[in-house]
């Protein structure tokens, strides 16, 4: 199917990148050990921050990757909806992978934590991420200005306070909140509620806002017209 | 080189150049035999002698099989006229800015035809093609096209990272071709075109610039189009590839497809079937 | 002698060197190659030689076929045809007229 034709390619592709691999893999785990100990609430809110800027870097490169090949795969037979879908699925598997050895550390290192909302968290993170990459790729066909954009949305989520209203238009305002509800063993499920809310909302616009703009950029011109030979 | 590497080489060269090699190669062989001396200092490489041989018998440029030559006394024909019409764009005009690069251009090819589409730097033959294959909107104009297409754009068009079969499946499984099928036709594609071991390739990423031209060109073919849209996809090819692409061109030719080429080098242009010049 | 001006000579009148070589009967490659050296005309290479024979067979001034060597390969032999012979014959007279010119020249020149 051609779905998964081009989830394979995507697959192949991202675990040939190198500097993709290590930031998912490492980031996370050296914001999370930055503060284990004291303050492990924080490396915990880091941790799954550098998740989902590693993943948001990992899409933007996919979707910067594919661009060279797009125009072609469209005359081949390709439908707009194949490519991203098979893009996000790609994602999403590298992302479901990375995230299993985080939530068992988190699980192990950090009994007193939920790890029902845990991996909670980290799946929405990644569910997330890949739509919100993928989206400033189509934006933003450079690769400095897309990680500009990704840099200093992830500034902007570790520096606003929790209870600032700006902080909901950010796309992983959620993983506070849920975060709240995993760490704090009082926390009402109001918490979780408001946070799995943001989480539904900002998922359909950033899907939405990939299918449009990959549908826009490869859309069928109408003064070509084709028929069978 | 021994006399028979050689010969061999000389064999290829001349296939090249659309010579029937026989009788050249059984000549030049006996002469090797009766001097005893080397084949290099006899008749030199064994490209330029097939180049010296191709001339003589045929002018300078380069014959393609099965070409209609104007009929001498007793010659037949031996191709089909072309087919049906398979591209045909109509008025298609583009501006830039407050730049006029296509103004009204018409281009109509049928099956079995090769159209040269050449003009100076800048006077819109990409451009033309790109709106062919439907990748730009013209600001007027129409175009048609019965039957599958295949574009090759001048350059890009390939993934860094990943594999020329990898490319290849990828292409196919668009085309509806499965993996087996779609990668035995891109080797076989690959070595006509000299590039033999594709299967062992590194990623694209680690290719030279001609080599992934050839990869860029076979991806085109792959799927049998029925239009082939090729916009100079032989930068960076050697002397001898850029041969084998003509002799591809000419196959696809035989093959009933509908083939256009942008190009800005003439000498290929007396073994073309209809010529677009643009800029005019 | 200087090699690049013999070339050069050689190259304008080749082709008719080799219909007075097959004068004399019909030849193959090799013999042909063999008959010019012996004449004066050095050895040619048949880098040189083979495409000049194509050309000649190819306007028509002469034949070739191949024949069955006596318990050997096929070898392509070549003969003057009709046409071959008459430009021989023309040539030679043409040049006989052009080296007398150039002659001319040559004697002034020295003091």
């Amino acid at each position: 199917m051609r779905t998964l034709a081009v989830a394979e390619a995507t697959l192949r592709e991202i675990a040939r990148r190198r500097s993709v691999l290590v930031l998912l893999l490492v980031i996370p785990l050296a914001f999370y050990l930055a503060r284990r100990g004291t303050e492990w609430w924080q490396g915990l809110r880091f941790m799954v921050m550098g998740v989902g800027w590693a993943m948001s870097t990992a899409a933007l490169f996919a979707g910067n990757g594919a661009r060279a090949i797009e125009p072609r795969l469209r005359i081949s037979g390709y439908a707009a909806r194949h490519l991203w879908l098979g893009q996000l699925l790609a994602l999403w598997t590298v992302g479901a992978a990375v995230s299993v050895p985080y939530w068992v550390l988190v699980r192990v290192d950090l009994p007193q934590v939920r790890s029902g909302a845990m991996a909670l968290i980290l799946a929405l993170t990644v569910l997330i991420a890949a739509p919100f990459g993928l989206g400033i790729s189509a934006l933003l066909p450079r690769e400095l200005e897309g990680m500009l954009v990704l840099l200093t949305v992830l500034a902007m989520q570790t520096v606003l306070a929790p209870e600032a209203r700006a902080g909901q238009a950010l796309p992983f305002w959620f993983a506070r909140e849920i975060g709240v509800y995993a760490v704090e063993s009082d926390a009402g499920a109001d918490h979780l509620t408001k946070g799995l809310t943001h989480a539904a909302v900002a998922a359909v616009i950033l899907l939405a806002a990939v299918a449009v703009l990959s549908g826009l950029r490869l859309r069928r011109r109408r003064h070509l017209r084709l028929s069978a030979a | 080189m021994t006399a028979e590497e050689w010969l061999g080489r000389l064999t290829t060269e001349l296939h090249r150049r659309g010579v029937a090699p026989d009788a050249v190669v059984a000549e030049a062989a006996h002469h090797l035999r009766e001097s005893g001396q080397a084949p290099e200092r006899v008749f030199g490489p064994p490209a330029a002698y097939a180049a010296a041989v191709a001339e003589s018998l045929l002018g300078p440029g380069v014959e393609p099989p099965g070409w209609v030559r104007p009929a001498a006394a007793g010659e037949e024909p031996g191709v089909e006229p072309p087919g049906a019409v398979r591209l045909e764009a109509r008025g298609i005009t583009k501006r830039y800015a407050h730049r006029t690069v296509l103004d009204g251009v018409d281009l109509t090819v049928r099956a079995g035809e090769v159209v040269a589409v050449v003009g100076a730097n800048g006077c819109g033959k990409s451009t033309l093609l790109r709106i062919c294959a439907g990748l730009t909107s013209p600001d007027a104009g129409e175009v048609h096209v019965r039957g599958r297409l295949g574009y090759c754009p001048q350059e890009g068009g390939t993934v860094e990272r990943l594999t020329p079969d990898e490319h290849f499946v990828l292409i196919g499984a668009g085309r509806g071709t499965d993996r087996a099928t779609a990668r035995r036709q891109g080797r076989t594609a690959a070595a006509v075109l000299d590039w033999p071991g594709v299967d062992r390739s590194p990623v694209a990423g680690k290719l030279s610039g001609g080599t992934r031209q050839k990869l860029n060109l076979i991806m085109s073919g792959l799927g049998d189009p029925d239009v082939l849209l090729l916009d100079e996809p032989y930068q960076g090819f050697d002397k001898g590839s850029y041969l084998d692409f003509w002799q591809q061109v000419w196959r696809w030719r035989t093959e009933r497809k509908a083939v256009v080429v942008v190009t800005h080098l003439l000498s290929e242009l007396n073994r073309v079937d209809n010529v677009l010049e643009l800029g005019r | 002698m200087d090699r690049d001006r013999r070339a050069q000579w050689l190259r304008g009148v080749l082709d008719l060197c080799v219909l007075g070589a097959l004068s004399g009967g019909e030849s193959y490659g090799y013999q042909i190659a063999q008959r010019l050296e012996a004449g004066g005309l050095g050895p040619i290479a048949g880098g040189t030689l083979y495409p000049t024979l194509l050309r000649l067979e190819k306007i028509g001034l002469i034949r070739a076929d191949w024949r069955g060597g006596e318990g050997g390969p096929a070898r392509k032999y070549y003969r003057l045809s009709d046409t071959g012979a008459e430009t021989l014959a023309s040539a030679s007279a043409e040049w006989a007229g052009f080296a007398g010119v150039v002659k001319t020249f040559l004697e002034v020149a020295t003091p």
